[in-house]
């Protein structure tokens, strides 16, 4: 082998090493990174001029109003928010994620700052009236990639087909095509779409899972959840969800209190 | 030793040198591979991804089986295209331009939608997977046909007029003189794009197809780790496609010797 290219090859080498090394953040001295997807009306979505607006975007700008820091939103994927967190991409998951045992074990929460519920969308001339009825053989249930839905499918829809969606809107379209039995997702995003696609879809609202809505947290950060979780009390007590839930869900509120379901902040 | 041979000697790499510098390359992927992650600060944690092999499995032979399946379906609609674009009814062979034309110009993710949402919807057609190889084999047919088509004309021209001087018809010119040479030489591109075909399925997880990509987007998102779902994602994909692409040299090798 001749000096030359064993330099040349060793050059090379260095120059991609070099490259790589020169990669890594800085987390605490720049703005506080919160994540979330951008497709989930009214907490998380974009204006015509494509700026993150929603509830979920002005509790992360009360928050680092209240931490005295600049915020920065990051539109990400939702199955890939954990995985944002836990390398770093991000410092906070504000995205209407559900506090579940399961991911807990990766990632921490703060305290729950919502209460809502698993519920059905159906086709409009289907038979099913509630949950019990979906686990059968032949019967094919849609779900969300990542979400709670997605979950509950995993584990306690063994009989039935489950069908795996990326986006929100591929599963309602299903449903309302008749091609598959029933979507399962939250109360409010299944009045939501219920209500854009009446003549197609019936909603089931009622819960058959409780769940709880927080911020997630990079495991360890015990600082940054205590902050948090102090912000949010404040907030609460201000007021701030009652104020953001007029704003933005009065339609909601109204429908959902007069079937008798709570779902509020 | 590391440098090949100038085009014009005769010498042949020795296999040393060959081996030598392939494992130099190697270990400079591996390093590039190694301090990415490491930069990245990333705990593996590989036992939750072993609970869902069975998912990487399933996944992996419905990618392959739909592709099969595809790559069969779009030699046909790519055959059957451009003999439809070398008729000579005008427009049967503009439609069969409008086809390629169409297909070659939008992104694939928008037909399969257009495809399984609203044309087989109207149809009435349910069974996704029937739709997910309908549109992988348009979608493939119309770059297929592209490939036939370039073929045959590489045919050179005085070949034909000499066929027409010895009285042979206008089939038996394609049948003794075009076909034979134009299979030869499509063969590489074809293998390219059955390679293009296994990847291009990935598309169909958008209507709910159980196949490779999806089912690791599943783990990826059940267990909440990306990496350790997302290595064996690529490296099913490399099995699939790293003997198409080295059988498309080796063909193109054995071509290029014999004309």
């Amino acid at each position: 082998m001749s000096v030359s290219s064993v330099l040349k090859a060793a050059i090379a080498i260095a120059t991609l090493v070099g490259l790589v090394a020169c990669g890594g953040n800085d987390s605490r001295t720049g703005p506080l990174v919160v994540g979330m997807e951008l497709a989930y009306p009214p907490f998380e979505m974009s204006d015509k001029n494509d700026q993150p607006i929603g509830i979920s975007v002005e509790i992360a700008r009360a928050l680092g109003e209240h931490l005295g820091r600049p915020i920065k939103i990051e539109n990400i994927p939702f199955d890939g928010l954990i995985a944002s967190l836990r390398t770093g991409k991000i410092d906070l998951i504000i995205s209407s994620m559900t506090a579940t045992e399961q991911r807990a074990k990766t990632i921490d929460f703060s305290d729950p700052y919502l209460e809502t519920g698993l519920c059905l969308l159906v086709s409009k001339d289907s038979d099913i009236q509630e949950i019990g009825q979906l686990n059968q053989p032949g019967r094919k249930v849609a779900v969300k990639n990542g979400t709670t839905g997605h979950n509950y499918a995993a584990n306690e829809i063994t009989a039935a087909d489950v069908l795996l969606f990326d986006k929100e809107s591929e599963a309602v379209l299903e449903v309302s095509q008749g091609k598959v039995d029933a979507f399962i997702y939250d109360q409010m995003s299944t009045y939501k779409n219920w209500t854009k696609r009446a003549n197609t879809t019936r909603a089931i609202l009622k819960p058959f899972k409780k769940e709880n809505w927080a911020v997630g947290i990079k495991k360890g950060n015990e600082e940054l959840r205590l902050q948090v979780n102090e912000f949010l009390r404040t907030f609460k007590a201000q007021g701030g969800f009652e104020k953001l839930g007029d704003k933005y869900l009065a339609e909601q509120k109204e429908a959902f209190a007069k079937l008798g379901y709570p779902f509020y902040f | 030793m590391l440098f090949a041979p100038q085009e014009d000697s005769n010498q042949d790499e020795s296999k040393k040198s060959q081996l030598l510098s392939f494992l130099l390359a190697g270990l400079a992927f591996s390093l590039f591979t190694y301090f990415v992650f490491a930069a990245a600060d990333y705990h593996w944690d590989w036992s939750s991804i072993y609970e869902y092999r069975q998912k990487f499995v399933n996944g992996w032979l419905a990618s392959l089986l739909v592709s099969l399946a595809a790559l069969f379906v779009s030699l046909l609609v790519g055959a059957a295209t451009v003999i439809i674009q070398k008729s000579r009814f005008l427009p049967l062979r503009y439609s069969a331009t409008i086809y390629v034309e169409l297909v070659r110009g939008t992104p694939l993710l928008v037909q399969i939608l257009f495809l399984f949402y609203v044309v087989a919807d109207s149809l009435g057609l349910d069974n996704r997977y029937v739709v997910g190889v309908a549109a992988l084999s348009l979608f493939s047919g119309a770059y297929i046909s592209e490939i036939f088509r370039g073929a045959i004309e590489s045919v050179g021209k005085s070949q034909l007029q000499s066929a027409k001087a010895i009285g042979l018809t206008h089939y038996q010119t394609y049948r003794y003189v075009i076909f034979p040479q134009a299979l030869r030489r499509s063969l590489p591109a074809l293998a390219g794009q059955m390679a293009n075909i296994i990847k291009d399925s990935s598309l169909l997880s958008i209507i709910a197809i159980r196949e490779f990509t999806l089912n690791a987007r599943e783990v990826s998102a059940l267990t909440f780790s990306s990496f350790e779902s997302y290595l064996p994602l690529a490296l099913g994909y490399l099995i699939l496609t790293l003997p198409i692409m080295r059988m498309a040299r080796v063909i193109e090798k054995r071509i290029r010797f014999e004309t």
